[in-house]
């Protein structure tokens, strides 16, 4: 390789050999012999070198030859020290990298706004009262959270976001959507399932989003009678058509009911929410769910009903202040006269919520979690950052001799200065450049832990690079400033008694018990306590809960959904189809028995209510789900009194009846099992309300997830439903007989996808989804915090114990026992640990009371668990610490004294 | 090589050299001769001073270097005036002319 400066060089040699030629031929031509020519020509020259020096710093390139043999030597020197090196790169890549991960993901999750024009104006509609309002209401689809004590709901009446739309004529543009349900999809042959938003006709103008391709969907298109249209989410359309635009116009079967494609969305619009699930877009009044009102009390024109969530973008000049009574009374007139709530219920009071950042259900449940893991991490950060600290000050200290020599060969400060800045702009570079590949890396392991569903668009996590420069920033400072420390230092050092200071001897900075290093190892461990204790505690936790008696047998159980009412089944045509799918799934090879049930089990989601026995006051608030009478010996194999259900039961005039949880049987009676006493459900409370003879109890088992055990109902499957969960206890692995299930299932009919198949291991699994993201990603910052500080301690001791090779030289002389050696050397360690874990003890203290109030149900303050975490770090401490002791104990004194 | 010479001031061998090579390209041995020919050998610049300052005068561009073939056949580096080197040189050429015209009307008074 030549570099500029090279061909400078040569240029100049050759220059000056010129020169000295012209000179020669001169002294010739005045009558001198040759060789007596060349003499006296280089006699009136000079020195060369002297010439080419001076030109030398003339040069173009002059800087950058600097800077060039700086970074040589800087090279140099970090090689000799690879493990210093390395040690700093990891700990700032790892430190720099996780943060940025994590801060990338709170930015998505908590912070970015929606990717569509003007966001700021936009709110998300809700109403807030206490409890559901029932006097006005007779059922609600949306969602429901609290915020603080009272109860904030999104669905609304359609009737009601008509009228507001007309009150806030404009001053806002009001629109209405729905939740992204389910549906069976089907193109050119093939089914799958897919999640449809139906949206008003002014959806996407509100939203002020435009579809690359095609039209969006138009007020017109949101009427009774139009054609039916759907508008493709840009993720749908790479995946389900391969980008193919040719199917703008062609016909698309949503729940078994035909749309025209109409568009397709740019990419950037990932959804109301980030890692939205909607995969595609269509009118209110073509929703299916609406359109074939399948429980007959769904419909827009009922002001009972409220089904729809709406948003309102407000025109410039107006805010939700002003906006906010004017929708709150076009709310109140929607609702019927009259009507007085309940006790203990309110009316609903509407409010408009800051809409900016899309739908807040990520930001509620992960808001806590990562602000948490946000603050473990800074932790990380700053043992990476004092570890660098140490490992550069104990470099710099080793290197004062050189430094010394420097100055008195004639290095100017500024020349020192620059090639410590040089070496530090190494590190920093060689970090910088791990750190983005950590983040990348971290970035998309953390998505996965969020995404919600199997094979939805991911999270849309992008590194953001302003964030990345901040985090490295703060890094990149402790490492200027900890890798200026010898150059500083030097300025002050006297060069003369530098050189003479032997290597062995004490300065007199090192006598002093707060040496910058020394405080560093105790801040160091004070945060990896908190970080180990944290790891175990969450390591704990889900091991725990994962291996929590679920109650059944969770090997070999396969799950998956099914919709054949919304694939041209009907009311005649359901019962018998059940019965030759259970039939069908039940011979198949590998099956051990099939069951259909209502409700998907470990779903956390499902059907709720609460019970009371007639004639009783106490209601008991219970999990429910129909089942056919394969179901319960799939989980519970025998029942524990009474008689499972027969198919008799199932059939819709047969007399209601109904097999509870044991737990549930006790409460009703503590003495004997209930069979044959009648229940009803609490929620009606008229006196023509069905009631239920209880015909069976059933062992109790983990029915929704793991962390909570509801009492159970269980009800005979209801044969007309439209939908179902299929379960089947299989003879093998279950995933392996996943695919001729498929194939099964095609013979049968091939028009009806499987919705989500899981085994009930992965079931589980994803029930913990946030218990294992907090287990995994403690635990390696638990490791990461433990490896940290143990190679800091390492560095500092072995480096303190080469310094005081002298000392010890001359005790070992003495007489001294290498034990009393290590002792000397373990002291320190010992102390520096101890101060350490003493200073983190009230932060894991008031840290674990923290958690357990706000984000998990876990006993925190184990003594065991605490004693683990002290435990290992103690241990580790100690090794790291022993390794240099026992090396400084076999030192033989007089090598150490002849070093002097 | 006997005759008196006289130390140059500091800043003049910048717009000597400017000068020399003003009609025409030249080298750094060819500056140098004719510098001591036009001075009727009063002026000689020392190799040590006329290199360092063609590198920097050509590093501040107002000259710029080529390889040629020199009158005896040798491969020599010729330097010539850049259009912002003239304009130095005219400039620096006024400023000298007035600053030795004050020179001599103090030194004649």
């Amino acid at each position: 390789m030549r570099f500029p400066w090279q061909n400078h060089e040569s240029d100049l040699q050759r220059e000056l050999a010129h020169h000295l030629a012209e000179l020669t031929d001169e002294f010739i031509r005045r009558g001198h012999s040759p060789q007596e020519a060349r003499i006296l020509a280089k006699k009136q020259f000079g020195g060369p070198e002297q010439i080419k020096e001076e030109c030398r710093d003339e040069s173009p390139w002059a800087w950058l030859q600097t800077i060039f043999q700086d970074l040589h030597f800087g090279l140099r020197q970090l090689k000799q020290t690879p493990i210093v090196t390395a040690a700093v790169v990891l700990s700032l890549a790892l430190g720099i990298g996780a943060n940025s991960a994590i801060v990338s993901l709170m930015n998505t999750i908590l912070w970015r706004t929606l990717p569509v024009p003007a966001p700021e104006q936009l709110s998300l509609i809700h109403w807030q009262a206490a409890g559901f309002p029932q006097h006005l209401a007779d059922g609600g689809a949306g969602s429901m959270f609290r915020d603080g004590v009272t109860r904030v709901a999104d669905f609304f009446p359609h009737t009601a976001i008509e009228s507001m739309k007309k009150a806030a004529a404009g001053r806002a543009s009001i629109s209405a959507y729905s939740f992204a349900l389910p549906s069976s999809v089907s193109f050119a042959g093939r089914p799958v399932i897919a999640f449809n938003r139906a949206v008003g006709g002014n959806f996407f103008s509100t939203l002020q989003v435009q579809p690359i391709l095609g039209r969006s969907i138009r007020e017109e298109d949101n009427t009774p009678t139009a054609p039916a249209v759907a508008l493709l989410s840009h993720y749908f359309y790479t995946k389900f058509f391969a980008s193919d635009p040719k199917v703008i116009g062609q016909i698309l079967r949503i729940d078994n009911r035909p749309y025209e494609i109409i568009g397709v969305l740019p990419a950037s619009f990932y959804g109301l929410i980030p890692g939205d699930s909607t995969d595609l877009y269509s009118p209110l009044w073509k929703s299916s769910e609406f359109a074939q009102s399948r429980n007959g009390n769904i419909d827009f024109n009922n002001p009972r009903s409220w089904v729809v969530q709406a948003l309102a973008r407000t025109n410039p000049g107006n805010t939700t202040d002003t906006l906010q009574p004017l929708l709150g009374a076009a709310f109140a007139q929607s609702w019927q006269k009259n009507r007085e709530p309940k006790p203990g219920e309110t009316n609903p009071i509407l409010r408009l919520d800051d809409g900016r950042r899309g739908l807040g259900d990520l930001s509620r449940d992960f808001r806590s979690p990562l602000l948490v893991l946000g603050a473990l991490l800074v932790m990380v950060l700053l043992i990476a950052c004092a570890n660098t600290a140490n490992l550069l000050l104990a470099r710099a200290t080793a290197r004062s001799k050189e430094v010394a020599l420097r100055l008195s060969l004639g290095c100017t400060q500024s020349r020192l200065l620059r090639q410590f800045l040089t070496e530090s702009a190494i590190l920093a570079t060689l970090s910088a450049l791990a750190s983005i590949v950590v983040a990348y890396a971290t970035a998309k392991g953390l998505a996965q832990f969020i995404s919600n569903r199997d094979n939805s668009a991911p999270l849309p996590l992008t590194i953001d690079l302003p964030m990345l420069a901040s985090v490295a920033l703060i890094s990149m400072l402790t490492l200027f400033l900890f890798g200026l420390f010898p150059a500083w230092r030097a300025s002050r050092v006297d060069t003369n008694s530098a050189l003479k200071e032997g290597s062995g001897s004490l300065g007199s900075a090192a006598r002093r018990w707060w040496t910058p290093g020394r405080l560093l190892i105790v801040g160091q461990m004070g945060f990896a306590i908190i970080l180990v204790a944290a790891a175990v505690l969450f390591t704990e936790n889900l091991r725990n809960l994962s291996s929590q008696d679920t109650g059944f047998d969770r090997g070999n159980i396969l799950v998956f959904g099914l919709r054949p009412g919304t694939s041209g089944y009907n009311k005649d045509t359901l019962p018998p189809f059940y019965d030759k799918l259970e039939r069908t799934l039940a011979s198949a090879p590998g099956v051990e028995s099939a069951s259909l049930a209502t409700i998907r089990p470990m779903n956390q989601g499902g059907w709720w209510g609460n019970i009371q026995e007639v004639g009783k006051d106490k209601k008991f608030d219970v999990a429910i789900n129909a089942i056919t009478p394969t179901y319960l010996p799939i989980f519970a194999g025998k029942l524990k009194a009474g008689r499972n259900f027969t198919a008799a039961d199932m059939a819709p005039k047969a007399p209601k009846v109904a097999i509870i949880s044991e737990d549930l049987a006790r409460q009703l009676d503590p003495n004997t099992f209930p069979i044959g006493r009648k229940i009803r459900h609490g929620d009606d409370p008229s006196p023509k309300a069905e009631s239920m003879e209880i015909i069976g109890v059933a062992p109790a088992f983990a029915f929704n997830s793991m962390k909570e055990r509801p009492h159970l109902l269980w009800l005979p499957f209801e044969t007309q439903k439209e939908e179902a969960t299929v379960v089947l206890r299989t003879k093998a692995n279950p995933s392996a007989l996943l695919p001729s299930i498929r194939e099964i299932m095609r013979q049968l009919d091939p028009n009806l996808p499987l919705a989500d198949p899981f085994t009930m291991e992965e079931l589980v699994a994803r029930n913990l989804q946030r218990e294992r993201m907090f287990a995994t990603l403690c635990g390696s910052f638990g490791i990461l915090a433990l490896l940290l500080s143990v190679i800091g301690l390492y560095g500092v001791m072995s480096y303190n114990a080469s310094r005081r090779r002298n000392e010890i030289g001359v005790r070992l002389a003495l007489g001294a026992v290498p034990r009393n050696v290590i002792w000397m050397v373990l002291k320190e360690a010992i102390g520096l640990t101890t101060l350490g874990l003493i200073l983190g003890a009230p932060a894991i203290y008031y840290g674990s009371k923290f958690l357990e109030k706000e984000l998990f149900e876990l006993k925190p303050l184990n003594p065991i668990l605490i004693g683990i975490s002290l435990l290992l770090l103690a241990s580790s401490a100690t090794i790291a610490a022993w390794l240099p002791a026992r090396r400084a104990a076999a030192l033989d004194p007089a090598t150490a004294l002849r070093q002097e | 090589m006997a005759q008196e010479k006289s130390d140059l001031l500091q800043g003049t061998l910048d717009l000597l050299l400017l000068k020399t090579i003003a009609p025409g390209p030249l080298h750094g041995y060819g500056i140098a001769q004719r510098i001591l020919l036009t001075s009727q050998e009063v002026l000689q610049v020392q190799q040590g001073s006329l290199y360092p300052a063609l590198h920097r005068l050509e590093r501040k561009s107002l000259i710029t270097s080529k390889w040629k073939e020199s009158e005896n056949g040798r491969m020599a580096k010729f330097y010539s005036l850049t259009p912002t080197g003239r304009k130095q040189l005219n400039a620096e050429l006024d400023q000298w002319r007035r600053y030795t015209n004050a020179i001599s009307l103090v030194l004649e008074s």
